[in-house]
């Protein structure tokens, strides 16, 4: 195996005692939430304001041939119908980070040709959303249907209708990637377990759906627009490239995002068009999609993959090497490119001393509604894959599934780790975590009542899966696939200014993050608290509009908290630093002799000599002359906080580099029973131990770890984004996307091990993706360890009733073997 | 996701609300209860009635009686009011025990009983009910008020024996001395069901001597599963005549598969459901001598 030298690991930090960072404290964000203040999309009604309600086909792929608006546009209420056509008069091409974007031109509404069932064709503004809909029932568009591309095997055949002329292929990417002796890995394995594994598509599902109010002032040609899916925010003159003004006459405001789970994530469609329209009717427009808009046209459906996997093993457990090919389904666009994957290379060999890995990634197009971000952003799909692997190993070894685990664990001595891709698992404590979860999901118990149930003729089965949970990305997933990126590579900054005001008051400002459902403030004022010994509730926390706003990234990769912990060490720094020098000044002594302690500097070993923040503050704020000439009034600092941890890939990209590198981990060991005689799956018990470094608020941590499982479960059991044969999408509502509710998931049993990161403040990883990231595989594993008694093993998920009921008869079909 | 425009009429009596079906009969009118199944069809455009009769301010609607041993529901009483009554609990358990499966409670609160008999969602629970409990349903129309067995009732998907100038303004579920069991299978609570099975059996000397067995989801109305009634009657109560009953009472079904499940799976499912549903009613009926 071929030692790569490692360069540039951060120094190793030492972390203090904590007074606030773990504590569970009410969430600072709740009271608005809870008194229905949130300030949602739909609550905000502008004086004036239109609404936009968008024609969407109902052809997966078709040419427009013509469109008659006569009628729609001689409809009282109705202020403009704008097409496609007109729409690519109007404005530029989204913002789009696929490979080679001029090859799969995406627009905000269609032209020449519809690609998916769902896709705009005509945009109308009117008085209200209801009258916009009776014009869209007028407009006339004939369709000249063409054969759709739904299956993403097929799609890759010669021959097949091309979804994008200008591509020549449905293959938007195809690439395949060794790291490490996969070939001597092979060679030298015992047994090859090799599986065909099929994720089908699902997605996040928010409660308010993607909305933009736009107002476009012809005097200043400003553009304000305030929008829930404001992130990537320092790509926003993309936005505004799109719109044709000038980003610094563009200003996006934050609302909070009423659920994202990944599906807000740089969405700049539904702010094009209401920004398109409002400067053509000069007067403010909102867009708001409907749940139909949404689930056909978000364009962040999540991961759809075939794998072929293979993976070698010894004869005593030890697993050496993976040989992964995956087909993804991407869809008609593919405006992230295949950063998913990225994602997946992060951690594609787990918590395991696997030695290396062959990677093999194909993006297909199709007529589908397009890939974008659900939690996990393709980690999941592979802890899925690893874990069914990992498993079956299990099986045709004949050894017990924890030992198969137990013994390929990381040992803790070893971090940093450095995995076959490159990517650095900065510490963790995998044994300390299994202990914990047979401990608390009562492991031993379970497998008793496994064997007595199945005595009574039922299938019990118990999931246990160990997997990580990547924090914090980098940019470099999605720029490593192309040999001569087209830039290089950004640090996805994220910055926070604290001010600290006459009386001793701080604010801190947020140049990004709205409310996604984390606790951006929460944390915030758990950070600053701890910083300054305050009252966390006694922060004051507002957004910064993107005009004028610092360099900000926003949500995504669960990078949220360590990265505004990063923004808040660096701001509270800059802002001590200054308290101290005018400390110094006040009580007339060396600034190396002060000391803070219990919010604020004191002389050392004197502690009734000492100054308050708030006596500082008012000091700096208002007393300019007591101080030097070069002591400008006022207190307040900005720290534009950079990732902390990245280094470039090798040329060959046989090493990626480090991008990746704030490792969680967590093991999930739910209880299944399978009613065979329907397929039906319930669940008898939970349990979770996850690992993401040192807690910041346990409390709204569970909350990450229930929601994400719950949207695990319905991976696992029961959300589908359904496109028919023809192309047609059949689960346009939630009466046939069927998502769990309160009864369908259990009560969790959570715990944590804390493993402090040593390279990030107070030792914090991310935790906002976890729960997904595990429950489908758990599931799986439970489901099939149930099933085992009757040679049944899923491989395809979500397991419906139809799946497992299917493989049951086949099982029992078949010749006893 | 918003209805096309529409008139509406909120009138005060049946008589006024039959006159107004009359009258809009070119407008295509349709009558709203509780507006859970309709008025997400108009929002999704699905439907698009011209007018809307309100069937809320019409006095006496709203009754939930007993007529001698025969339950009486009229056309406004919502289901979460039948889930609680305890004449319905008396008189029609097996409607009281379907009930919990409609949707939610919110909706509940605001559905109707006899508004969704009358939608005949081939998929829904109260359909079938009342076609295992041989209810009978009161139209009422220009000409007075008549009545149609459950059995005459649902013609196919959505569609009923009421003529377009008929409003259902009661339906009356008979006694039925024996045991019940409502079952059914939903991919999630409170969505729709896959099957649903409607049981009621009568014990006497150590043998079936009753029963009656609906079922739902497995064609384009619910369907009244004879052969496993006759399956039943006659024999002791036990492993051996469920059995029979199952398969006779599945022999001739041919679902149509759809999105939640397939043909064959359908039919599994309805095996087990009737199973289940079958040994309910019998341990009730075992219970109640």
């Amino acid at each position: 195996m071929t030692i790569i030298e490692r360069r540039d690991v951060p120094p190793a930090r030492t972390h203090g005692p904590r007074r606030w960072v773990g504590q569970s404290i009410r969430r600072v964000e709740d009271p608005k939430f809870l008194r229905g203040r949130g300030g949602y999309i739909a609550d905000l009604v502008r004086p004036g304001m239109l609404h936009a309600a968008v024609l969407r086909s109902p052809y997966p792929h078709a040419r427009i041939v013509s469109i008659d608006t006569t009628a729609a546009e001689a409809m009282p209420g109705v202020y403009a119908v704008v097409t496609g056509a007109q729409a690519a008069e109007l404005t530029d091409p989204l913002p789009d980070f696929g490979p080679d974007p001029a090859k799969h031109t995406w627009r905000c509404l269609a032209v020449d040709k519809v690609r998916y069932v769902g896709e705009g064709v005509v945009v109308v503004v009117a008085d209200d959303r209801y009258l916009a809909e009776d014009a869209l029932a007028l407009i006339e568009v004939e369709y000249d249907p063409l054969p759709a591309v739904v299956d993403p095997v097929r799609a890759l055949d010669a021959g097949a209708p091309l979804v994008h002329e200008a591509l020549g292929a449905n293959l938007a990417y195809d690439r395949t990637f060794d790291f490490g002796d996969v070939d001597a890995d092979f060679a030298e394995a015992d047994l090859v377990v090799r599986d065909r594994l099929r994720w089908h598509r699902s997605g996040g599902q928010p409660l308010e759906t993607v909305g933009a109010i736009a107002d476009f002032d012809p005097s200043t040609g400003q553009l304000t627009a305030h929008t829930n899916s404001l992130s990537f925010t320092s790509y926003l003159f993309m936005a505004a490239a799109t719109l044709r003004i000038p980003a610094n006459k563009l200003d996006i405001r934050q609302v909070p995002a009423g659920g994202s789970f990944g599906s807000k994530l740089f969405v700049t469609k539904p702010l094009v068009i209401a920004g398109m329209c409002s400067r053509i009717v000069g007067r403010p427009v909102v867009f708001l999609e409907d749940r139909v808009d949404n689930i056909s046209n978000c364009d962040h459906h999540g991961s759809d993959r075939v794998y072929d996997v293979e993976l070698a093993v010894m004869r005593d457990g030890t697993l050496r090497g993976l040989r992964i090919d995956t087909i993804d389904d991407y869809g008609a666009y593919i405006q992230f490119g295949v950063g998913h994957h990225g994602n997946a290379l992060a951690q594609v060999t787990g918590p395991y001393t696997i030695g290396s890995v062959r990677y093999r990634v194909r993006a297909a197009l199709t007529n589908k509604n397009q890939q974008g971000a659900y939690r996990g952003f393709g980690s999941e799909v592979n802890n899925w894959m690893l874990e069914q692997m990992v498993d079956k190993a299990a099986r045709e070894l004949r050894m017990d599934p924890v030992e198969i685990r137990r013994r390929n664990f990381i040992q803790p001595a070893q971090f940093p780790y450095f995995i076959p891709t490159g990517n650095a698992y900065d510490s963790g404590d995998y044994e300390a975590v299994l202990e914990r979860a047979l401990e608390l999901g009562e492991y031993d118990r379970w497998r008793a009542e496994q064997a007595r149930a199945r005595e009574e003729g039922r299938y019990l089965g118990i999931g246990l899966i160990t997997a990580q949970e990547r924090s914090v990305f980098s940019a470099t997933e999605f720029w490593f696939w192309f040999d001569e990126p087209g830039a290089p590579v950004t640090s996805m900054p994220e910055s926070v200014t604290l001010n600290v005001d006459a009386t001793g008051g701080i604010t801190a400002t947020l140049y990004s993050c709205a409310f996604w459902g984390n606790s951006p403030e929460t944390m915030v004022a758990q950070l600053v608290a701890e910083e300054f010994d305050c009252e966390p509730h006694d922060v004051s926390i507002v957004y910064h509009g993107s005009q004028g706003g610092l360099p900000a990234t926003g949500p995504g990769g669960s990078r949220t908290t360590v990265m505004l912990a990063g923004a808040v060490e660096g701001a509270s720094a800059k802002i001590k630093a200054k308290a101290r020098r005018a400390a110094s000044e006040l009580l007339e002594v060396d600034p190396d002799d002060l000391e803070w302690t219990e919010g604020g500097f004191q002389v050392r070993g004197v502690p009734d000599r000492r100054k308050s923040l708030g006596d500082i503050a008012i000091a700096l704020h208002l007393f300019k002359h007591t101080f030097p000439e070069d002591i400008e009034s006022g207190l307040e600092e900005s720290k534009v906080f950079d990732h902390p941890w990245t280094t470039m890939p090798s040329a060959d990209r046989s090493d990626l580099g480090v991008f990746y590198p704030f490792m969680g981990h967590a093991c999930h060991v739910p209880v299944v029973e399978v009613d065979v005689a329907t397929g039906e799956v319930r669940i008898l018990a939970y349990a979770a131990v996850h690992d993401c470094g040192t807690l910041v608020n346990p409390r709204s941590l569970a909350g990450h770890i229930v929601g994400g499982t719950a949207q695990g479960i319905g991976t696992a059991l029961y959300e589908e984004f359904v496109y028919d044969d023809h192309g047609q999408l059949v689960t346009s509502s939630f009466l046939d996307y069927t998502i769990p509710s309160a009864m369908e998931v259990p009560e969790l049993r959570i715990d944590h091990v804390e493993t402090p990161s040593p390279y990030t403040p107070h030792g914090i990883k991310g935790g906002g993706e976890g729960g997904r990231m595990m429950a489908p595989a758990a599931l799986n594993v439970a489901v099939n360890d149930a099933l085992a008694p009757l040679g049944v093993r899923v491989t395809e998920l979500p397991m419906t009733p139809d799946r497992l009921r299917a493989a049951i008869r086949a099982a029992e079909g078949a010749p006893p073997g | 996701m918003k209805p096309p425009p529409f008139r509406y009429s909120a009138p005060t009596t049946v008589s006024d609300a039959v006159a107004l079906l009359v009258e809009h009969a070119d407008d295509d009118p349709r009558v709203l209860a509780g507006g859970q199944s309709l008025v997400p069809l108009m929002n999704f455009r699905l439907a698009q009635p011209g007018h809307l009769i309100d069937l809320r301010r019409v006095t006496g609607l709203d009754t939930l009686r007993l007529e001698d041993d025969v339950l009486v529901i009229g056309a406004m009483v919502r289901q979460s009011t039948a889930e609680r009554s305890p004449d319905v609990a008396l008189a029609a358990p097996l409607l009281a025990e379907a009930l919990g499966h409609v949707a939610h409670p919110p909706i509940r609160h605001s559905g109707t009983v006899v508004g969704s008999i009358a939608h005949a969602d081939p998929a829904a629970e109260l359909p079938a009910v009342a076609l295992a409990a041989d209810a009978e349903m009161v139209a009422t129309g220009p000409g007075g008020a008549r009545r149609i067995p459950a059995a005459e009732f649902f013609l196919g998907p959505f569609t009923t024996a009421l003529e377009p100038d008929e409003i259902l303004t009661e339906v009356r579920f008979p006694p039925f001395p024996g045991g019940h069991a409502f079952v059914e299978f939903a991919r999630t609570h409170g969505n729709f069901a896959i099957v649903g099975v409607a049981a009621l059996v009568a014990l006497a000397g150590g043998e079936v001597t009753r029963a009656a067995v609906a079922v739902s989801g497995m064609g384009p109305t619910p369907l009244r599963l004879t052969a496993a009634e006759e399956a039943l009657v006659g024999r002791a109560p036990g492993a051996a005549a469920i059995e029979a009953a199952v398969d006779a009472g599945t022999a001739g079904l041919a679902p149509a598969g759809d999105l939640h499940a397939g043909a064959e799976t359908r039919i599994d499912i309805a095996r087990a459901c009737l199973r289940r549903g079958i040994e309910g009613a019998l341990a009730r009926a075992l219970d109640r001598r």
